[in-house]
C-alpha cells in the first residue's frame, strides 16, 4: 500500500469499528484517489496545463434491514459522516442482503502501468503538438484542438464481511479535434484514445489519420439519400448504438421493471452476428476490475450469444431484489463488453454498400425514448456512399428507429477487424431511416 | 478565509491568479417504484487555483486547503510552461462582496422524514395513476454551495484586489413515471428546481399525476411521419430551442480564436426574424442559471444576443471579452471545484412577440404542437432537440397526442423560418442542466414564448 492507502486504511478501519459499535449490522467503506496531469491546445496553440489531485470517502450503512450512504473528504467528517449515513438507513432504501459477503477468490487482472504513471508533461505534449501541426500542416484554416492526460489513482474497500481490497489504476488519454468553417458552413471532427498501459495507441499517428480521413472525404457536400438505406457504422457509433442494451440488461432496471427486457432471458434479441461478453480481466482495459464495488469477485460473461440475451447484470443488492445471484457488477453495468468479430473487413463492407450512409457522429442520439431503444437524431458527422465509395458529406438530416429493430435483422454484419480496444467492429446496418428536408 | 486566500495569493508570480475555494453539502433521497431507492449525504470541500502568464494558463485542483501558497506556486508554474504570447483579460472593477443565499425557507432546516414524506406522496400518486404504471423515479435533491473566491485583479495590495463570497443553494425535485405494455416501455418526467425555498417543491401534486397519465397514454401515441412539419413550440421547449441552437453558438469561446467564426458570428449580421429577441441574464433573481458574481468575479448582467434579428452580443469569459475587445457579463462558470470556469450561459430567453396565442395555432393547418423537453444538443450550426410529448394540430385545432418527436436543424434557416412569436413567455425551471467540455450539469433557465416555425425536419420513419 502506498503511504495514502496506509492513511486511509486507519481510517476506514477506524470508522469501520464505530460504525459497529454503533450497532449497525453491516457497513462497507471505501477510498479513492487520484492524481493527474494534463495540457491542452486550444485553437493550434499550447492554452493550459493542469495538475489536479482529488480524493474522497464513502460509507454504507446496514441498520434495520435499511441502507443509508454519506460521503466526503475529510476524515476529520467521519464520526459526523458515520451519524448522517445511521439517520440516512432510517428513512433509506430496503436492502436486499442480510449481510456484505466474505472475500471471495478474485481473478488478478493487471490495471497499473509504471511506465503511464510516469509519463511527464513533455511526454504529454509531444504527440498533442504532433497532432496540432500534422492538422495546420492540411489546413491551415483549420481551427485544431488536442488534448492529453495522465492519470493515477487507487482505492480501498473494506467492508463488515472481511473484504480488505485495495487497487491502483494508471490511465492516459489523447484526442483531437478539427473545426473546418466555410460561411455558414462547420464541420467538427475529432478522435480520442485512452488505455492504462502505454502502448502502440499512445500516440498521434492514428488519430491524425482518422480526423484527415474525416476531412478528406466532407470537401465535397452532396444530398443524403431518403427513405430506408444501408447505414456503415465505425465501432464507436456501434457503441453507441449498442447503449440501449446496456440499460436493458441492468438487473436493477430489469426488477424494477423499467427494462423491455424482462423476461426475455433466451430470447433472440440481435442479428445472429452479435456474441458480447463482459471482460473485467482484459488488462489495462480502462473498466477492468477484479472486484466490484460490494468486494464481490468479477467474472468474465457471456451477454449475448448469437444474438440470444443470456444474462442480467447484478449487484449485491439488485440481485437480492430479483431473487438472483450477484454477478459482480458495480451498478449492474458492464466492465468492458466486447464483442465477437465478423468474417469480412471493414473495408470490404463499405464496398459493398450500392447507396447508403456512414454514421460518425449524431447530434442528440440519447434524447429518445433510448430504454426502448428508440432513437431519432441529427446526423452531426456523416457521409454518403455510392457504389461502395464515399462519394461526399452530409448534413442536415435525421436517422431514426428502433435500435432492437434494427440490430436483429439477419442481414446486420460485422467487421472482422476491431476497434484499438479489441472490443468493437465496425458494421453494417440494412435499413435506417433517413429524413431530410428537400432543398 | 478571505484572509487566507489574499495571503496565499502573495504568493504569485503570474500575470493573473485567482483561487476558488468551495464546500459542499449535499442530501439526496429518491423512491423507484414502491420502495425507497437511496438516501445519501455528502460533505466535500476543495478548490481550484488558476494562473495565466504570457496567455498560458495553469489550473491546479486540490481537496485540501492546506498548502495553498504551494497551489498557487504551482499554478503559475504551469501556467509559464505554456503561455507562449501576451495575457489580454478584460479590465474589470474589482468586487468586495458576500452573497448570502436569500432562502425564504432552507432546506437545511426540515427534516430528512419530510423530505421523504413529500417525495413519497408524489411516488403514490404516479403509482395509482394506471396500472400501466410499472415504474417511478420520484428524486428530491439539495445543494448547499458555498464558493470563495479571490484574484490578483486589481493590484498587488490586498485592498484593492477581488474577493468574493457567494451561497449557491439548489433544490430540486423530479417526477418520472414508466409506464409498459408488453415489451414497449415509455417514460415521462416533469421537474421543478428552487434556489429561493423548499416549498418550491410542495404541491406538485397535479403535476405527478399529468406524468403518470401521460407515460401510460403515450403507450398508444402514434409517432410523428419523419420529414418536414409547421411546429408550434411552447415556451419550455422554445426555449431549450434557443438555448441549443443560438445560445451554445454565442459562447464566444467557440468564435474569438477562429476568424471564420468572428465572421460568422458578427455583431450587425442579420440572423433571424426581425420579430425575435433574444437574451441571457445572469442577474435575473430566482432562477437556475442565476448568481450574482461568475467564476472570475465578473458581476452578472443582461446580455442581448439577438435584437430584432439582428445579433446583438456574446457571452465572455475575461479572457475572450478582452479579445473580441467587449465587455463581460458574468457568464465564466464552473460546474464545481474540481472545474476552470468556461464561457456558458446562464437564463436565456426569447423575448415575447405580438402575436395572441390562440392566432398562433389558427395559422396552422396541418402540424404539430410540440411540448416540454427531453433535451437538447448542438454542433454549432447543427441541432437536435427532443419533446417529451406533442399534440397534432388540423385546422388550427389541437387534436391526438403523439410521441418521438425529435427536431434537428441548421440554426441559420432554422431562425429564418420562424414565423410567429406569441405574447405570452414562461421561464422554466427544471431539475437539469447544462453541458459543455466536460462540465455537467450546470444550472441553467430558459424560456419563451410559444413559437411558430415552418418546415422543421422531425426524424421518423
Amino acid at each position: 500500500m502506498t503511504p495514502f492507502l496506509e492513511k486511509a486504511h486507519d481510517h476506514l478501519l477506524t470508522g469501520l469499528e464505530a460504525a459497529k459499535r454503533r450497532g449497525v449490522a453491516g457497513a462497507k467503506l471505501s477510498f479513492g484517489r487520484h492524481e493527474s496531469l494534463d495540457c491542452e491546445y486550444e485553437s493550434g496553440r499550447l492554452k493550459t496545463a493542469g495538475a489536479h489531485e482529488n480524493a474522497g470517502f464513502s460509507l454504507e450503512v446496514l441498520v434495520d434491514g435499511r441502507l443509508g450512504t454519506a460521503s466526503g473528504n475529510r476524515f476529520e467528517d467521519l464520526d459526523r459522516l458515520l451519524e448522517d449515513a445511521i439517520a440516512l438507513a432510517a428513512v433509506g432504501r430496503q436492502a436486499h442482503f442480510d449481510a456484505w459477503p466474505a472475500p471471495g477468490s478474485a481473478t488478478a487482472v493487471a490495471t497499473h502501468s509504471e511506465q503511464a504513471a510516469a509519463l511527464s508533461r513533455d511526454d504529454l505534449l509531444a504527440p498533442c503538438a504532433e497532432i496540432v501541426d500534422a492538422l495546420k500542416a492540411f489546413d491551415s484554416e483549420l481551427r485544431v484542438d488536442a488534448w492529453t492526460s495522465r492519470s493515477e489513482s487507487e482505492s480501498l474497500l473494506v467492508t463488515s464481511g472481511g473484504v480488505l481490497h485495495s487497487a491502483q489504476k494508471t490511465n492516459w488519454s489523447l484526442g483531437g479535434h478539427a473545426q473546418r468553417t466555410q460561411g455558414t458552413d462547420i464541420l467538427m471532427t475529432g478522435h480520442g484514445r485512452g488505455w492504462g498501459e502505454v502502448n502502440e495507441h499512445f500516440s498521434a499517428k492514428p488519430i491524425i489519420d482518422c480526423v484527415l480521413e474525416d476531412l478528406r472525404r466532407a470537401e465535397r457536400l452532396v444530398e443524403p439519400p431518403s427513405g430506408l438505406v444501408p447505414a456503415f457504422l465505425p465501432p464507436e457509433s456501434l457503441s453507441m448504438f449498442l447503449w440501449p442494451l446496456s440499460l436493458g440488461i441492468n438487473g436493477r432496471n430489469v426488477a424494477k421493471g423499467d427494462s423491455p427486457l424482462a423476461g426475455r432471458l433466451g430470447e433472440r434479441l440481435l442479428a445472429p452476428c452479435f456474441t458480447i461478453t463482459d471482460r473485467p480481466h482484459a488488462d489495462f482495459a480502462p473498466g477492468a476490475a477484479s472486484m466490484d464495488g460490494d468486494g464481490i469477485p468479477t467474472r468474465e460473461q457471456v451477454l449475448v450469444r448469437e444474438g440470444v440475451l443470456q444474462r442480467f447484470l447484478y449487484d449485491l443488492d439488485s440481485a437480492g431484489l430479483a431473487g438472483a445471484e450477484p454477478t459482480g457488477n458495480s451498478g449492474c453495468r458492464p466492465y468492458h463488453p466486447v464483442l465477437r468479430p465478423g468474417s469480412r473487413h471493414s473495408d470490404q463492407l463499405l464496398a459493398g454498400i450500392k447507396d447508403g450512409i456512414v454514421i460518425r457522429d449524431l447530434i442528440g442520439f440519447g434524447q429518445s425514448n433510448i430504454l426502448n431503444g428508440d432513437f431519432s437524431a441529427n446526423v452531426g458527422l456523416g457521409f454518403r456512399v455510392q457504389n461502395g465509395e464515399v462519394v461526399g458529406r452530409i448534413k442536415d438530416c435525421m436517422v431514426a428507429g428502433n435500435l432492437y429493430e434494427l440490430l436483429s435483422l439477419d442481414d446486420v454484419e460485422l467487421s472482422s477487424d476491431l476497434d484499438y480496444q479489441n472490443a468493437t467492429p465496425h458494421a453494417v446496418l440494412p435499413a435506417v431511416a433517413v429524413s431530410s428536408r428537400p432543398r | 478565509m478571505k484572509d487566507q486566500l489574499f495571503d496565499a495569493l502573495k504568493s504569485n508570480t503570474a500575470d493573473y491568479a485567482e483561487i476558488r475555494v468551495e464546500s459542499e453539502e449535499r442530501t439526496s433521497l429518491a423512491y423507484r417504484g414502491k420502495e425507497v431507492e437511496s438516501s445519501t449525504r455528502s460533505s466535500f470541500v476543495g478548490g481550484l487555483v488558476r494562473a495565466c502568464t504570457r496567455g498560458g494558463w495553469g489550473v491546479v485542483t486540490f481537496d485540501s486547503l492546506d498548502n495553498l501558497k504551494e497551489r498557487v506556486v504551482e499554478a503559475g508554474r504551469c501556467a509559464a510552461l505554456v503561455g507562449r504570447e501576451e495575457t489580454q483579460l478584460a479590465e474589470v472593477e474589482p468586487v468586495d462582496r458576500e452573497c448570502p443565499a436569500e432562502l425564504e425557507r432552507d432546506f437545511r432546516g426540515v427534516s430528512l422524514d419530510e423530505k421523504l414524506k413529500v417525495i413519497g406522496a408524489y411516488n403514490q400518486i404516479l403509482l395509482g395513476v394506471s396500472p400501466k404504471i410499472e415504474s417511478t423515479n420520484v428524486t428530491y435533491a439539495d445543494t448547499f454551495r458555498t464558493v470563495h473566491f479571490a484574484s490578483s485583479r486589481g493590484g498587488r495590495t490586498a485592498s484593492v484586489r477581488s474577493y468574493f463570497m457567494e451561497e449557491r443553494p439548489r433544490a430540486i425535485c423530479v417526477l418520472g413515471a414508466t409506464a409498459r405494455e408488453g415489451s414497449l416501455v415509455q417514460q415521462s418526467h416533469d421537474s421543478v428546481s428552487t434556489n429561493r425555498s423548499f416549498d418550491a417543491v410542495l404541491g406538485l401534486e397535479a403535476m405527478a399525476e399529468q406524468v403518470g397519465q401521460r407515460a401510460a397514454a403515450l403507450l398508444t401515441a402514434p409517432k410523428v411521419a419523419g420529414g418536414p412539419h409547421t411546429v408550434i413550440l411552447d415556451p419550455k421547449l422554445a426555449g431549450v430551442f434557443i438555448h441549443e441552437a443560438f445560445g451554445h453558438l454565442s459562447e464566444a469561446d467557440f468564435i474569438y480564436e477562429t476568424p471564420q467564426m468572428r465572421s460568422l458570428m458578427e455583431v450587425g449580421r442579420e440572423v433571424g426574424v426581425k420579430e425575435l429577441n433574444v437574451y441571457d441574464d445572469g442577474s435575473l433573481g430566482g432562477y437556475g442559471g442565476s448568481l450574482h458574481v461568475d467564476d472570475e468575479g465578473t458581476p452578472t448582467s443582461r446580455t442581448c444576443l439577438i435584437r430584432d434579428g439582428v445579433l446583438a452580443g456574446h457571452l465572455h469569459s475575461l479572457e475572450t471579452a478582452a479579445k473580441m475587445g467587449a465587455a463581460p457579463a458574468g457568464n465564466a462558470r464552473a460546474i464545481s471545484r474540481h472545474y476552470a470556469p468556461i464561457v456558458r450561459m446562464t437564463n436565456t430567453f426569447i423575448d415575447k412577440g405580438n402575436l395572441p396565442v390562440a392566432e398562433l395555432f389558427a395559422g396552422v393547418d396541418d402540424g404539430i404542437l410540440c411540448c416540454d423537453m427531453f433535451g437538447g444538443q448542438t454542433m454549432l450550426e447543427m441541432f437536435t432537440f427532443s419533446a417529451a410529448y406533442g399534440y397534432r394540430i388540423h385546422n388550427g385545432e389541437v387534436g391526438e397526442l403523439l410521441r418521438d418527436i425529435t427536431l434537428s436543424g441548421n440554426v441559420f434557416e432554422t431562425l429564418r423560418a420562424i414565423d410567429g412569436i406569441a405574447d405570452d413567455q414562461y421561464i422554466a425551471q427544471n431539475a437539469g442542466g447544462c453541458g459543455k467540455n466536460g462540465q455537467s450539469p450546470l444550472p441553467v433557465s430558459f424560456g419563451s414564448p410559444h413559437i411558430r416555425i415552418r418546415d422543421v425536419v422531425i426524424g421518423g420513419s
